[in-house]
């Protein structure tokens, strides 16, 4: 019964009502991509539920492994600044211990997000090419679900951060938290996601073509993590360098971002506001010209991939 | 009539050469470093091009079923792949109305550590089903498929048979306004090629166009209502697929006996290529599409090993001109008279040739189609081509000694033991009567 009315349902709507349109209609500036992949909303869906169900089969404790990667790095670099004595805050009370693992912690699971989507989207139009290459769907949805799987990660490592801050924030009421300035972390999140898509539309399409790519990524998320802000506060920053060297420190996206959602959880100080402006700037044009430069390569990349 | 698919004058380049090859940044760097000192063209001669499809124009009425045939190398993936969206063409524009569903492989997507159920939702999400419709149509597509006991079981541990049905089963319920099919109805067992045959001409007597690719001549002359022949990447004939059939085999007669392929072009995985496949009869040097009734058969395949410890079986098909599947046949004992050495064990690099003897007094006078694959076992090619070779047996007299007319209809016309002998004499018989 209930596939007599599907098979009505698509007589009322057959090819004869549905538009004539030709392919590849001009769209330089790759804008008709985004309408397509809200088209394939569902294929999105479907691929992410894919990358989740795919990481957690025969895996024994599942999702706890989201939250071990941040918890034991947080751990490591505690310890390791405790024993070399370059403790991130300046206080010796004991409390000032759960403020150190709330800075690195929140660095740790933004840096995370940054790692993890690029990580897995560098390779996942090449580890798809076999799909690529013999159906045609959004293929812009292969890295976002990508992204959707290093934003879940992050969403569930959050569970970790509220008892720490609250820890961290309990002992010190000058530094605690304090409500509305907590709602800027989600900007700051957003803006990250957003450097997060540019930058895979760019590392996924050019890996197509060219492998080394993938090989250089590691190494390159490597340094970059060494030079954003994620194991240790901004205050070391704006200590160590000259005000020209700290707007160009900021104008790392991913420093800014970091160094604004620390902010507002934890009331630590903010990057120079032209580092933001410029980091700001620059991830608009990594975006508009990721867009572009994926609509390019969307062309050749079943000739080439 | 509306308008379903229009192809406006398409045309396919690739680049010999760099086609395939995972270019490295380097080298594109110091390409393009080289051609800024340069400054002239003549970096264009450094690469060899090849134009898969040349102008190719054509219209598709909505509801015509539309069946492409062409020899290995004609352009026929590479057309679909242009109407598919996959592949955009180098010049000229594709024009559809609504929705296209391609199938040019069969379970596309699929992961194997998901279950059957987990595998069905994403393979026609693949397909650009929306869910609710994959939800409604699910109980059709198990049946369809027949794995209701193992829905629940990861992919991996499926037989091929079952994953292929699958695959299968999920497409057919997609129901596309245009939908695209290629060589995918050659895989699997022939009920279940019949099947899938039942189910594309349901489709197309739904009005849903349908363009297929296929070198089964028999399900095109029959599905089909209209038939394009591709033959160097342009259309030499768009007509019935009576017309179309007629011309291909036209081209094939015209075959010298023997298909060859240089290294470039030849037909194979990373570890096989094929480079040659002949038909002559015994005795003679010289390959030929035309034997003698009367003379054993030979079938030379020859073909490169490009690694070693490379497990290699060869097998043929023998089809006639309606594609009526008259034979298979392959190296390994149990199909042969004398059993091949090289049948299921490790073989080195190098070139080798396997012949298949068919015995003389065997094929009728008409034109049989050969189709070779290659690959680890026999039933699991890696390399399938299909009607490499076409080959006429020529009656030289030597079995028409008595009728002078020809033998239209069996396929095979062996010589077989024929003996009278006289039980009871007739006389004798008349004697007792009486």
């Amino acid at each position: 019964m209930v596939t007599n009315r599907v098979a009505g349902d698509e007589k009322s709507e057959t090819a004869s009502t549905r538009p004539f349109i030709y392919y590849g209609q001009p769209d330089p500036f790759g804008m008709g991509q985004i309408r397509e992949a809200w088209a394939g909303r569902e294929l999105l869906l479907s691929f992410f539920q894919r990358d989740l169900l795919i990481r957690y089969r025969q895996v024994f404790v599942g999702v706890v492994w989201v939250l071990v990667q941040p918890l034991l790095g947080t751990l490591i670099f505690l310890m390791l600044f405790h024993f070399l004595g370059a403790d991130q805050g300046t206080n010796e009370a004991p409390r000032s211990r759960w403020r150190d693992a709330s800075v690195i912690l929140i660095g740790m699971l933004f840096w995370q997000l940054v790692n993890n989507s690029l990580r897995d989207a560098t390779g996942s139009l090449v580890n798809y090419r076999h799909v690529i290459t013999k159906i045609y769907f959004p293929r812009m949805l292969l890295p976002l679900s990508s992204l959707l799987c290093a934003l879940f990660d992050l969403l569930v490592g959050l569970i970790l951060l509220v008892p720490v801050v609250w820890f961290s924030s309990t002992g010190f009421s000058n530094t605690g938290v304090e409500w509305w300035r907590v709602l800027f972390a989600l900007p700051a999140l957003a803006w990250l996601v957003v450097f997060c898509f540019g930058a895979i539309l760019w590392l996924s399409s050019l890996n197509a073509q060219y492998r080394d790519v993938g090989y250089a990524l590691p190494f390159v998320l490597q340094i970059g993590m060494f030079l954003s802000p994620v194991v240790y506060g901004y205050e070391r920053v704006l200590k160590a360098l000259s005000p020209t060297w700290q707007i160009l420190y900021s104008a790392n996206p991913v420093a800014s971002c970091i160094g604004i959602a620390r902010w507002a959880i934890l009331g630590a100080p903010l990057p120079p506001l032209l580092g933001i402006l410029f980091a700001g700037f620059l991830t608009v044009v990594l975006v508009l010209s990721g867009l572009v430069w994926f609509q390019r390569s969307n062309q050749w990349m079943a000739d080439r991939i | 009539m509306m308008e379903a698919i229009h192809a406006d004058r398409i045309s396919k380049r690739f680049r010999l050469g760099t086609l395939g090859e995972h270019q490295r940044l380097t080298e594109a760097l110091s390409k393009s470093v080289r051609r800024w000192i340069s400054r002239s063209g003549s970096t264009t001669s450094e690469t060899k091009e090849f134009w898969a499809l040349k102008e190719v124009n054509f219209r598709i009425a909505q509801g015509e079923v539309v069946g492409i045939i062409g020899h290995n190398g004609a352009g026929k993936s590479t057309l679909l792949k242009i109407l598919s969206r996959i592949v955009t063409p180098t010049s000229g524009r594709v024009g559809v109305r609504g929705r296209v569903g391609s199938l040019l492989e069969v379970g596309t997507g699929f992961h194997p550590e998901l279950t059957g159920r987990e595998n069905i939702f994403l393979n026609g999400a693949i397909l650009g089903m929306k869910r609710s419709e994959i939800r409604q149509r699910f109980d059709q597509i198990v049946a369809f498929a027949e794995v209701e006991k193992f829905l629940d079981t990861p992919v991996k541990r499926y037989s091929s048979g079952m994953t292929v049905r699958l695959g299968f089963s999920v497409a057919a319920h997609m129901e596309p306004d245009v939908l695209i099919i290629d060589e995918v109805l050659s895989v699997g067992d022939q009920a279940f090629q019949n099947r899938c045959m039942g189910k594309a001409s349901e489709l197309g007597s739904q009005g849903r166009t349908i363009l297929v690719v296929s070198h089964n001549l028999a399900a095109i002359s029959n599905i089909c209502t209209r038939a394009m022949l591709l033959d160097h990447g342009t259309i030499s004939i768009d007509g019935t697929p009576q017309q179309a059939i007629e011309r291909y085999l036209q081209g094939m007669r015209a075959d010298t006996g023997i298909a060859q392929w240089d290294s470039t072009s030849a037909p194979g995985s990373n570890e096989i290529q094929l480079r040659s496949v002949a038909v002559r009869n015994t005795g003679t040097e010289r390959a030929t599409n035309s034997v003698a009734i009367d003379q054993p058969i030979r079938i030379e395949i020859t073909y490169d090993v490009l690694q070693d410890q490379i497990v290699n079986a060869v097998q043929i098909h023998l089809k006639d001109e309606n594609g009526v599947f008259i034979l298979s046949s392959g190296n390994a004992p149990s199909m042969s008279l004398s059993a091949d050495p090289t049948f299921g064990t490790p073989i080195r690099r190098g070139t080798y040739t396997t012949t298949c003897e068919l015995p003389a007094n065997f094929l009728n006078d008409s034109r049989y189609v050969v189709s070779v694959l290659l690959g680890p076992e026999l039933g699991k090619p890696s390399v399938a081509c299909e009607s490499v070779l076409a080959f006429s047996v020529t009656d030289t007299g030597a079995m028409r000694k008595e009728f002078l007319g020809s033998w239209y209809g069996p396929v095979i016309r062996p010589r077989l033991g024929w003996e009278t002998h006289k039980i009871e004499n007739e006389d004798d018989e008349r004697h007792k009567q009486r």
